[in-house]
């Protein structure tokens, strides 16, 4: 456009002409400068376009995702919900009592079966700290068992009411780093009464039995002694055998009414300063006519200075070291070895006692100090026995705060040790 | 002359039994089958020592130990306990009125019974 109106005016250019021409070409060239920056702009715009139109598509990705989220979120919520709602039936349906607390010792949560079991509504206590709950008078003995802490105990026992006992456990659950405490009330009254009823009626029985067994003991003894008459040699023979069956079975039944009396909590420790060594000499010498039909070597390892006196149940600890060294003679090979020692430290004073007997199988180690047990292969050596004795030992020993435990071989022997502590004078 | 047990005892064969080892040593011997028997017959005749039985019909050993210990006449009588039972609680509490020695019948015989005798109150 530019170089036609230049041809209008060719040759003869005025000085106005010069001045439009100068005036279009200014235009013009501004024109293709505009054209340029208008061009560049669109470019930039569609460049600008596109990149809007990939962010909406991102966009539109994202949405997509976030409604799929949101789907999810609602499944999960209605997953978690469901869950919730099972677990809330399992603990309002759970035949044990539960009660759970919380980091400040507040009650948050109680199940029916422990409102039932401790006769409280739910609304009166949840929310209320421990110290609280106890001054209330149904629940007094539960918050003494459990004390302040609420530290974790394990079945300890809870007599409601004279037909409700409950077997109380506490455990520590950590959530959200706070540590509540779930306490566990188990309905043990049947147990108890079964428990009871099986007591009494060994007790009875055991006492029953004793009677004529006396009265058998009693009349063997005297003819044995002649004070009935003289007997014939044969006649002293049967006599004796008899004696002694009779005396097998006077010791089951202690056997039996010691049991009965530990499970009854009667068992009663009258302890005394004692001087073991002579407790452990004196039952050695007891046992001298056994060790001797055997042919046994036994070797007492006294200590070389004199051991601290301990204070113990002389009678249960007789018992227990009876028991002991009965096991070594019975379940010992003829002429085998016994080895007994004693010794101490500041603490406490142990005992050893080492047979080269039969020994006990390696799978029944852990059932060796349990009720009736006996171990496969005495049973057959010797069908006598009543598998109480090392429950009975374990008993006495643990009640006198002692330690026991062996270490055995079979067919080589056993040793057994225990502990006594050494009282402590301030 | 001799001197004079009274026992106290509701099974026989037991009774018949000491009777016949302390007899033989040259004891006079005096049965009751429970505890009221045995209170009348050592108000009848005072014994030199009292063989007690714990658990027997009517009056057991406890009661027969209370009662002497309330009469003045009779609170002095050694009384020796044979009994069935050996539980360390009874064994305190009858040693605690006044009982000298504890027999279990089952852990002791009637020459043990004789030597506890002869202990007490000599032949």
């Amino acid at each position: 456009m530019v170089r036609f109106l230049g041809f209008g005016f060719n040759g003869k250019k005025t000085k106005k002409q010069i001045k439009t021409i100068e005036e279009l070409d200014r235009i013009a060239k501004k024109l293709i400068r505009r054209d340029l920056e208008l061009s560049l702009i669109r470019e930039k715009r569609e460049k600008e376009f596109k990149e809007i139109e990939a962010k909406t598509k991102d966009l539109e990705e994202a949405r997509k995702g976030l409604l799929n989220m949101l789907e999810d979120v609602a499944g999960s919520r209605r997953e978690v919900e469901e869950e919730r709602n099972k677990t809330l039936a399992i603990i309002s349906n759970f035949t044990d009592g539960l009660l759970v607390f919380d980091e400040q010792k507040r009650l948050s949560l109680i199940n029916p079966q422990a409102e039932k079991f401790l006769g409280i509504k739910s609304k009166k206590v949840i929310g209320k700290t421990i110290s609280a709950i106890g001054r209330m008078s149904s629940l007094k003995g539960l918050v003494k068992l459990l004390g302040k802490e609420i530290n974790p105990i394990f079945r300890k026992e809870l007599e409601v009411k004279d037909d409700l006992v409950l077997e109380v456990s506490v455990l520590a659950i950590s959530r959200e780093e706070q540590i509540e405490n779930l306490v566990v009330l188990h309905n043990i009254t049947r147990e108890k009464l079964v428990e009871r009823m099986k007591t009494e009626f060994v007790s009875i029985t055991a006492h029953q039995l004793r009677t004529p067994l006396s009265a058998i003991k009693w009349t063997l003894k005297m003819l044995l002694d002649e004070d009935l008459g003289k007997i014939t040699e044969e006649q002293r023979e049967f006599i004796e055998k008899t004696y002694q069956s009779n005396e097998r079975m006077i010791s089951l039944i202690n056997d039996l009414l010691n049991v009965t009396r530990i499970e009854e909590g009667r068992y009663v420790y009258n302890p005394v300063l004692s001087n073991i060594t002579k407790l452990v000499e004196s039952l050695i010498d007891q046992y001298k006519d056994e060790i001797s039909i055997k042919n046994i070597n036994l070797e007492f390892k006294k200590p070389k200075k004199q051991l601290p006196k301990v204070l113990i149940d002389v009678e249960k600890i007789n018992l227990a070291v009876q028991n002991l060294l009965d096991n070594a003679i019975q379940y010992n090979k003829l002429g085998g070895s016994i080895k007994i020692s004693l010794k101490s430290n500041k603490k406490e004073i142990e005992f050893s006692i080492e047979d080269s007997g039969v020994g006990i199988p390696k799978k029944q180690e852990k059932r060796i100090f349990t009720k009736f047990f006996r171990a496969a292969n005495v049973m057959r050596m010797d069908t006598r026995g009543s598998g109480l004795g090392l429950f009975i030992v374990k008993n006495i020993i643990e009640a006198h705060k002692g330690r026991i435990w062996f270490k055995s071989k079979e067919r080589k022997g056993t040793i057994f040790y225990f502990t006594l502590p050494v009282p402590i004078y301030k | 002359m001799a001197k004079k047990i009274l026992i106290i005892e509701d099974e026989k064969i037991i009774c018949d039994l000491l009777e016949r080892k302390l007899t033989r040593e040259g004891y006079s011997v005096v049965i009751a089958t429970n505890g009221i028997d045995g209170l009348v017959k050592m108000r009848e005749d005072r014994p030199d020592i009292v063989l007690l039985d714990i658990i027997m019909p009517k009056m057991g050993g406890f009661e027969v130990m209370e009662e002497m210990n309330k009469d003045e006449t009779l609170k002095d009588i050694p009384v020796i306990v044979v009994s069935n039972s050996g539980q360390p609680v009874e064994i305190d509490r009858i040693k605690k009125m006044g009982a000298k020695d504890w027999l279990i019948k089952t852990e002791f015989d009637p020459q043990e019974v004789l030597e506890k005798v002869k202990k007490q109150i000599g032949i």
